[in-house]
C-alpha cells in the first residue's frame, strides 16, 4: 500500500501526459497544447501558434511548455495574453540521464541496494556520491568505495529528480500577471523540422493533346512532436533568412527547354505580399514522422502537347545517335490551362497503355510558378527519335577565325512526324551563321534552334556553318 | 481506492488522446500489376547489382475495402517497402479521398521507449540466484536515446545499470506505431460500402535489362538474336500473380531523399562505470551496451551476381514478352501472370530472332596522327531493320557473341547494346581482332607527331576481310594514291584486304 501510495504521488508530480495542471503543486503548471495553427513554409520552417487557457495566479508564475516541437527556436518565442508580461524564457536542453542523475548527485547521498548473487539477499544502505569522473566513487559510513568495483549487482537509487534536467527540452516561461484567474494565452514560435511541397499527378493523353492535373500538397513533420488538430496554413514562395534552404539555388543547371515563360494572371487565392497561401480545408494531425498529402488542385482536359528537344553544345559530335529530350508542355493559365499558380514541387506524368492502365512516363520539377506561365519540363528522352550531331569541318580562316561545318542528322522511327527543337549551344563571343540548310532562329546570344520535322520513319539533315572567334 | 483513481486518471488521458475516426485494414491486394523501370543512369554495358537496385516500379494495386459511414482510415497494409508515399495514387472510394499519411515511425524497442515516456510501465526484474521474478511498476522518466531513467516505487533508477536482469513491460503498443512504413487514408463515405479501390504507387528497389545472347552461323554473315527480359525485385514485398511490364527508354527522375522510416537502434546509456581495474585514461561510459536494431536486413546473401546469360534455348520460347508503344518509351508486357519474388530475379524471353544478316568488318580507330600500338576491333554491323532480319525496338543491355566451333559453342567476346530504334545501325564490338594486324611506321620525322607515316594492315585469315581505318582530322596529306571517304567528320580509308595479303596506306602530317 505504502508503495503504491509513493507511486501515485510521483504520477501526479511528474507525468506530464496525465496530469492536470496543478495549482497547488510546488512543480511549475505544464498545460495541455491546445488550439494549435500551424503555418508551414517550404524552406523547412514552421510558424506554431499554441493558444492555451492557462490559469495564471496574480503575481509571477512559472509555465511549462513540455509539448512544443522537439526542434524549436527558442530565442522566435513570443507568448502574449491579456494582462500578462514575460520576466524571462528559459529554454532547458539539460536532458535526464543515468549520467546527469549521478553526476548532480555529486555530494549527495543515495540508497545502495545491493543483492547476493547466491542468496538472492538483499542489503540497504546509504552512500555519498564523492565523484563521477569515468567512474563513481562512494564514500559508505567511513569506507571509499568505486561503484560496482567488484561487478556485482548494485542498484544504486536516488531520492529525486535533479532540477532542469527533462526527458525533452522543455520551454519554461516566467510571468507577471496583474490579476488571478483564467485567460487565453498564445505561444509563437518558429521551428525548422517541418517542411511541405506540391506533388502532381498529370495524366497526359497524346492523341486528345490533353492533360489532367491533380495537384497535392506534401508535407512532412520531423520534428519529434505531433501537432494535434491543427489548423494548417501551407506558404508558398521563397523566404529568406539562415533557414531558408533553397533547393534551386546554386549549382549549375541546364537550361530549361524552350516553351517556358512566366505568367502575368493573378488567381482567385489568398496573398501575402509575394506569397500564395494554401490553407488547408480542415484541421488535421500532423504527426511525428509523418507524411501527409491533401488535395489542391483537380483539373481536367487541360491543353498539354508533346514536343523533342536535342542541345548540342558547342563541337559536340557522337559516335551514335542521341536520343532528343521528350518534353510536356502546357499551362498555367486560365484559359486552356490549369488556371491556378503552382507551387514547387514534383511533376509525375502518366499515360495510359494499350490496356488503359496509367504507366508512368516520367517526371520533372517544377519551381514557383505564377498563373498564366507557359510550362515545358523534361520528362525523358524518347526512344525513337534521335540526333546524330558530327562536326564536318574545322577551317582555320585567319588567326583569330574559324570555320566549323555541323551536321545534324535527326531520325525518327515513329509512326507520326516528329518536330524537334534542334539547339546548337555555346556560341559565345560573335559567332556568325555563314551557312545554314534551314533558317534557325537565334534564341539568345549562346543559342541558335531549329524547327526541324522529321517525317514518320524518315530522317532529316541539318547542316550549318558557323564562323567563330575560336 | 488509490488504483481505481489511478487507472480512472490514466483511462481518461487516454480517452482524450484517442478521439481518432474507425480503421479499416486492407491486409493485402486482390490483384496486383508491377510495371519495372531500369535504374536511369545505368549505362548499357552495367550490370544490375542486385544488393543496390537504382531503378524502380510502379507498382497498382486492387484492393477490396469495407468502409463504414462517416469518416475512417483506411491503412494499405502489404505495400512495398520501398513506396514513395508522395507517388500514391488512391481511387475508388465513394467521396473521394481527405488526406493521405504515411507514417514511419515504427515499432521498435526504441520508439516503444520513447511513447512509454511518462506513462506508467512495469519493470520486471529477474533473481538471477533463485529465479524470482518480481514485477514492479515504474514510471518513464526519461528514455531518449536510451537514457532511461525510472520512477520506481523505491525512488529514482536507471534500467540496467545494476548489473541485474530486468526489463520494461509495457501494456499496449501504442497508437501508429507500426511495423512497415504504413500507406493510410481518410476517407468520408455517406453509407457503408465495401469498395473497390486501386492504389498505385511508385516504389524503390527495381530495375531490369536485356541480356543478349548471339549465335554468329559458321560462315560469319548470319547471327541468331534472343534476349532475356531480366528483371529484378530487390524488395522486402514480392507480387504474387501480378501483370508485370518493362519499360525501355530514359526517363527523367528528379532527385530526391524520401523520408526513411525511422527505426533506430537503442543503446541503453548509464553512468560512467570505470572501476579501479580498467584504464582510466580511456573513458569508456557505455559498459553494458545493449543493441536491438530494428533497421533493414542487407539483401541475402544467397542472392548470386548476376549469372552470364545462358546459351540460348530452343528456338520458340514459350512466352515471350510482347512489345508496345507507351508515348516515347517501349513497353514490354510479359503475356502471363507472373509471381515477381521478394529480393529474386526474374528471366522471360523479350526477343528472338533468326538469321539476323551481319557483316564483319576490321575497324581501326586512329584518333591520333600516330597510330601505333592500336589495336583492330572486330566489328560486326547490320541494321535495325526487317531487310537485315531485325527491325524491331532493341532496348538497352549487355550481349554475349557465340560462335560455332566445330563440336560446341565457343564464346567470341561481350558487349552490349544501347536503346536502338528501328532503321539504326547497329555494331556489335566483338573484341580485338587477332589476325587483322595494323602496323605504323613513320619513315620520315617530323615535328612532334609530324613526317610521314606508312600503316599496313595485314590479314592471316585465308578470304578476303574488310577493313576499317577512321582517320585522324587535322592537316594531313595523303602520300598513297588512294581515295579516302569521310564518316562522322573524319576520314575514312575502307579497303577490302586479301586474303593472307596486306595494305598500305602513305600519309604526311604537318604537325597540329
Amino acid at each position: 500500500m505504502r508503495s503504491l501510495l509513493l507511486l501515485s504521488a510521483g504520477l501526479a508530480l511528474s507525468a506530464p501526459a496525465v496530469g492536470q495542471p496543478q495549482p497547488a503543486s510546488p512543480q511549475p503548471a505544464s498545460p495541455q497544447p491546445g488550439n494549435l495553427a500551424v503555418t508551414i513554409y517550404n524552406q523547412n520552417l514552421a510558424l506554431v501558434q499554441d493558444t492555451r487557457q492557462l490559469d495564471l495566479p496574480a503575481g509571477r508564475s512559472r509555465q511549462e511548455f513540455p509539448n512544443v516541437s522537439g526542434q524549436i527556436s527558442p530565442e522566435t518565442v513570443t507568448l502574449s495574453g491579456q494582462g500578462i508580461g514575460i520576466v524571462e524564457q528559459n529554454f532547458d536542453f539539460d536532458l535526464l540521464s543515468p549520467s546527469k542523475l549521478m553526476e548532480k548527485a555529486v555530494g549527495e547521498e543515495i540508497t545502495l541496494l545491493r543483492t547476493n548473487p547466491a542468496t538472492g539477499a538483499e542489503t540497504r544502505e546509504r552512500a555519498k556520491v564523492l565523484a563521477v569522473n569515468g567512474g563513481v566513487v562512494l564514500q559508505i559510513g567511513n569506507r571509499i568505495e568505486v561503484l560496482r568495483d567488484d561487478g556485482l549487482p548494485v542498484r544504486a537509487i536516488f531520492d529525486r529528480v535533479p532540477e532542469n534536467l527533462r526527458a525533452r527540452p522543455t520551454l519554461s516561461v516566467t510571468l507577471e500577471s496583474a490579476r488571478a484567474g483564467a485567460r487565453p494565452v498564445t505561444l509563437s514560435y518558429l521551428t525548422p523540422g517541418m517542411s511541405w511541397k506540391a506533388d502532381y499527378v498529370t495524366l497526359f493523353d497524346e492523341a486528345a493533346g490533353r492533360i489532367d492535373v491533380q495537384g497535392w500538397v506534401t508535407l512532412t513533420n520531423t520534428t519529434g512532436t505531433t501537432f494535434d488538430n491543427a489548423d494548417t496554413l501551407l506558404v508558398a514562395g521563397e523566404i529568406g533568412g539562415r533557414n531558408g534552404y533553397n533547393p534551386h539555388d546554386g549549382g549549375y543547371r541546364l537550361p530549361p527547354p524552350p516553351g517556358n515563360r512566366p505568367g502575368t494572371e493573378t488567381p482567385g487565392r489568398e496573398t501575402l505580399g509575394d506569397f500564395y497561401l494554401y490553407p488547408l480545408r480542415e484541421r488535421t494531425t500532423i504527426a511525428n514522422q509523418q507524411t501527409k498529402q491533401v488535395s489542391f488542385l483537380d483539373v481536367a482536359g487541360a491543353a498539354g502537347r508533346r514536343a523533342y528537344v536535342f542541345r548540342n553544345s558547342w563541337l559536340g559530335t557522337l559516335d551514335q545517335a542521341s536520343s532528343a529530350d521528350t518534353v510536356l508542355q502546357f499551362s498555367s493559365s486560365r484559359d486552356q490551362g490549369l488556371g491556378d499558380a503552382l507551387p514547387a514541387g514534383t511533376v509525375r506524368v502518366y499515360m495510359k497503355d494499350k490496356r488503359g492502365n496509367a504507366q508512368f512516363i516520367g517526371e520533372n520539377q517544377i519551381g514557383h510558378t505564377p498563373m498564366g506561365s507557359d510550362i515545358a519540363i523534361t520528362t525523358g528522352q524518347a526512344f525513337d527519335v534521335k540526333v546524330r550531331p558530327v562536326v564536318e569541318k574545322r577551317e582555320r580562316m585567319s588567326s583569330s577565325r574559324w570555320r566549323t561545318t555541323m551536321r545534324y542528322t535527326l531520325t525518327n522511327a515513329r509512326s507520326q512526324p516528329a518536330t524537334v527543337d534542334l539547339i546548337q549551344s555555346g556560341l559565345w563571343g560573335d559567332v556568325r551563321i555563314v551557312e545554314e540548310s534551314r533558317k534557325s532562329e537565334r534564341r539568345n546570344a549562346d543559342e541558335t534552334m531549329w524547327r526541324v520535322t522529321v517525317p514518320a520513319n524518315g530522317e532529316a539533315t541539318v547542316t550549318a556553318t558557323f564562323d567563330t572567334l575560336y | 481506492m488509490i488504483r481505481a483513481i489511478l487507472v480512472l486518471l490514466l483511462s481518461g488521458a487516454a480517452a482524450t488522446a484517442g478521439a481518432a475516426p474507425p480503421v479499416a485494414t486492407s491486409p493485402g491486394p486482390v490483384s496486383v500489376a508491377v510495371t519495372v523501370y531500369r535504374a536511369p543512369g545505368r549505362g548499357a554495358d552495367e550490370a544490375m547489382n542486385l544488393r543496390w537496385l537504382n531503378g524502380f516500379a510502379l507498382v497498382t494495386e486492387t484492393r477490396r475495402i469495407s468502409i463504414p459511414a462517416g469518416e475512417s482510415d483506411v491503412r494499405f497494409e502489404g505495400v512495398a517497402g520501398g513506396i514513395l508515399p508522395e507517388s500514391a495514387i488512391v481511387s475508388g472510394f465513394p467521396k473521394g479521398v481527405v488526406e493521405k499519411n504515411q507514417d514511419a515511425w515504427l515499432l521498435s524497442p526504441a520508439s516503444l521507449l520513447d511513447a512509454a515516456l511518462g506513462r506508467r510501465v512495469n519493470l520486471r526484474r529477474t533473481s538471477l540466484s533463485t529465479g524470482a521474478v518480481r514485477r514492479t511498476e515504474a514510471v518513464v522518466r526519461s528514455g531518449a536515446g536510451g537514457a532511461v531513467v525510472l520512477e520506481t516505487p523505491d525512488g529514482i533508477e536507471s534500467l540496467r545499470c545494476d548489473g541485474l536482469p530486468s526489463t520494461l513491460v509495457y501494456d499496449r503498443v501504442p497508437a501508429g506505431l507500426s511495423a512497415k512504413p504504413t500507406l493510410s487514408v481518410r476517407v468520408r463515405s455517406p453509407r457503408a460500402v465495401r469498395a473497390a479501390v486501386t492504389l498505385s504507387y511508385i516504389a524503390s528497389g527495381f530495375d531490369w535489362q536485356a541480356d543478349y545472347v548471339a549465335r554468329l552461323s559458321p560462315d560469319g554473315a548470319s547471327m541468331d538474336l534472343f534476349a532475356w527480359l531480366t528483371l529484378a525485385n530487390g524488395d522486402e514485398t514480392g507480387f504474387r500473380q501480378a501483370d508485370t511490364q518493362a519499360v525501355a527508354g530514359r526517363i527523367n527522375r528528379s532527385a530526391y531523399s524520401p523520408q526513411r522510416p525511422q527505426a533506430p537502434p537503442l543503446v541503453l546509456r548509464c553512468w560512467p562505470s570505470g572501476t579501479t581495474t580498467s584504464d582510466l585514461v580511456e573513458q569508456e561510459f557505455e559498459k553494458e551496451e545493449i543493441v536491438v536494431t530494428g533497421s533493414r536486413m542487407m539483401m541475402d546473401l544467397a542472392m548470386a551476381p548476376l549469372p552470364e546469360p545462358a546459351p540460348p534455348p530452343p528456338p520458340a520460347p514459350a512466352m515471350m514478352a510482347q512489345q508496345e508503344d507507351l508515348g516515347d518509351l517501349k513497353l514490354y508486357r510479359i503475356p502471363e501472370r507472373v509471381t515477381v519474388s521478394a529480393r529474386s530475379q526474374k528471366q522471360v524471353a523479350l526477343l528472338s530472332r533468326q538469321g539476323v544478316k551481319v557483316d564483319t568488318v576490321y575497324r581501326l580507330d586512329a584518333y591520333s596522327p600516330n597510330p601505333q600500338g592500336l589495336r583492330v576491333i572486330r566489328v560486326l554491323s547490320t541494321r535495325n531493320d526487317s531487310a537485315a532480319g531485325l527491325g524491331l525496338p532493341l532496348p538497352a543491355g549487355r550481349l554475349v557473341l557465340f560462335g560455332t566451333g566445330s563440336s560446341r559453342p565457343l564464346l567470341l567476346g561481350r558487349g552490349s547494346v544501347d536503346d536502338k530504334a528501328v532503321g539504326e545501325d547497329l555494331e556489335i564490338l566483338v573484341g580485338a581482332a587477332n589476325s587483322v594486324v595494323a602496323e605504323a611506321v613513320r619513315l620520315v620525322p617530323g615535328a612532334g607527331e609530324g613526317g610521314e607515316w606508312e600503316l599496313t594492315v595485314s590479314n592471316a585469315q585465308p578470304a578476303p576481310v574488310r577493313f576499317e581505318a577512321l582517320l585522324a582530322e587535322g592537316a594531313m596529306k595523303l602520300v598513297s594514291e588512294t581515295a579516302l571517304g569521310r564518316r562522322h567528320g573524319r576520314p575514312l580509308w575502307a579497303v577490302t584486304i586479301p586474303a593472307n595479303g596486306r595494305a598500305t596506306l602513305r600519309y604526311r602530317f604537318a604537325g597540329f
